[in-house]
């Protein structure tokens, strides 16, 4: 069984997901201009850019972490005008259909990896707990890590931390994956067991928009690259082609930054 | 000797008047605690009567002395026709007390638990009372944990103030076995014995668990 297939139960739709002229603002400060996207079921979408250019903003957005001042958000049958009143009916779908993974993993310390990943089960969808231990076990194993099934957080590394988290969001059937610099907060080898992971999910088809600083995973795994600087989309295509033939200046200032270091 | 072989005379008395105290001291803990929580809620929601409500308790119940209280409730209630037993007023007296600080502790413990937590818990979808009891509480309550048992030990040495309305707890025990035969030297001597026996060992109790709380974090 495949990683996408166990996350989504037996046959989740792949979802898409429309953004449309998202904006917000802090007091004066704009931090997102007017953006949109499209991303399409099951393709995977890197947002890459400078520090400060909104990319986690937006990301967070998405999910509805940071709540935008306009703008329209669409994923499967759901309409959602964050600007406007957003009834807690949506809000639930919108959180179950889009799972999120976080810089700082952000585990749940008192409870045990395989409690992480069971409880959420319990709770959201109202899994027995002998399905969402199964479940769990099943993720568990998937992301290499059974073996620390009954770990705290704490005991586990970082990457270890890290694949738990994503085996926690996975285990709700999520139809999109929000990844928020999963592999900021590693050394660069203990992040290699998180891309790894991250490969394996986006080969079996699900959809991803992934925020991060890791340019060979963005060239070879995404398959629309968005390129954000000041609070705006400034280019967005095949990655390779925007890689090696940028458009912009700014765009072209920031990939040699990171690719000629 | 002869001290030692008085106390020994003495230790039947002081026995009931510490059993007395343990016991004030456990009802306001064990009453004074879940107050303390739900004051702690009531001050950091955003309803301004609830909160200001709150505000108040706590308030006065850390800003004026133990022993103020303890005389209102003794001495001040019966005006409006509302009277207690002395040891009833020292409880209800206590457990204020020991809400009023104990608030402050859990508020402080709840405020600590970090932000990422309740982001996780709602991309997750999870419900906020599941967030709050579930991923909040527990991790706010353990690092409170110190605090209260602070706060537990203030408690027990505040049952001493019962005295003041004749309850017969440690404090009381001690003075009428002093003005019987006037060595009030060796009785407060052992009064104070009884309760560092208690409080001392609660003390390396409480640094232990600071000691293990900062290793697991």
């Amino acid at each position: 069984m495949t990683l996408a297939q166990i996350a989504d139960g037996q046959l989740a739709p792949r979802l898409g997901i429309k953004l449309d002229n998202i904006s917000k603002r802090y007091g004066d400060h704009v931090v997102l201009d007017d953006v949109s996207l499209h991303v399409e079921p099951g393709t995977v979408t890197a947002l890459i850019g400078p520090s400060g250019a909104g990319k986690s903003t937006f990301l967070r957005c998405i999910n509805l972490l940071e709540r935008p001042d306009s703008g329209t958000i669409q994923v499967a049958q759901h309409t959602i005008q964050p600007g406007k009143d957003v009834n807690s009916r949506d809000l639930a779908a919108l959180r179950r259909t889009v799972g999120m993974v976080f810089q700082s993993f952000n585990l749940f310390p008192h409870m045990s990896a395989l409690k992480n990943i069971s409880f959420p089960q319990q709770k959201v969808l109202g899994r027995s707990k002998e399905e969402a231990d199964e479940r769990s076990m099943q993720l568990l194993e998937r992301v290499g890590l059974k073996d620390k099934a009954h770990q705290h957080p704490s005991r586990c590394s970082g990457g270890q931390q890290q694949r738990i988290a994503i085996a926690r969001a996975l285990a709700l059937n999520p139809g999109i994956m929000l990844f928020d610099e999963p592999t900021s907060a590693l050394d660069p080898e203990v992040g290699l067991e998180v891309l790894a992971v991250m490969r394996e999910l986006a080969a079996d088809g699900m959809t991803m928009i992934v925020v991060t600083h890791e340019m060979q995973f963005a060239r070879d795994v995404s398959d629309t690259l968005v390129v954000m600087a000041d609070c705006r989309i400034i280019e967005q295509g095949d990655p390779r082609a925007i890689m090696s033939d940028p458009q912009e200046t700014r765009t072209r200032r920031f990939l040699r930054a990171v690719l000629e270091r | 000797m002869t001290w030692l072989a008085e106390w020994a005379a003495y230790l039947p008395q002081m026995m009931s008047g510490l059993g007395v105290s343990l016991l004030i001291a456990g009802v306001s803990i064990v009453a004074g605690y879940p107050l303390g929580l739900l004051l702690s809620l009531m001050v950091s929601t955003k309803n301004l009567a609830i909160r200001t409500l709150g505000l108040a308790v706590v308030e006065i119940g850390r800003g004026a002395p133990a022993l103020v209280i303890l005389y209102l409730f003794y001495y001040g209630l019966p005006k409006f026709g509302i009277a207690f037993e002395s040891i009833t007023a020292a409880c209800l007296a206590l457990i204020w007390n020991a809400a009023a600080y104990s608030s402050e502790i859990m508020r402080a413990g709840i405020q600590s638990v970090p932000r990422g937590q309740l982001e996780a818990s709602s991309a997750l979808g999870l419900a906020q009372h599941h967030t709050f009891f579930r991923v909040v509480l527990p991790q706010g309550m353990r690092s409170a944990i110190p605090g209260l048992m602070g706060v537990a030990i203030q408690m027990f040495q505040g049952t001493s103030l019962a005295y003041a309305i004749a309850v017969p707890e440690l404090m009381k025990s001690a003075y009428n076995i002093g003005s019987q035969d006037f060595n009030y030297l060796q009785i407060f001597t052992l009064a104070g014995l009884c309760y560092a026996v208690i409080s001392m060992p609660a003390t390396w109790i409480t640094v232990f668990f600071e000691k293990r709380m900062a290793r697991h974090t």
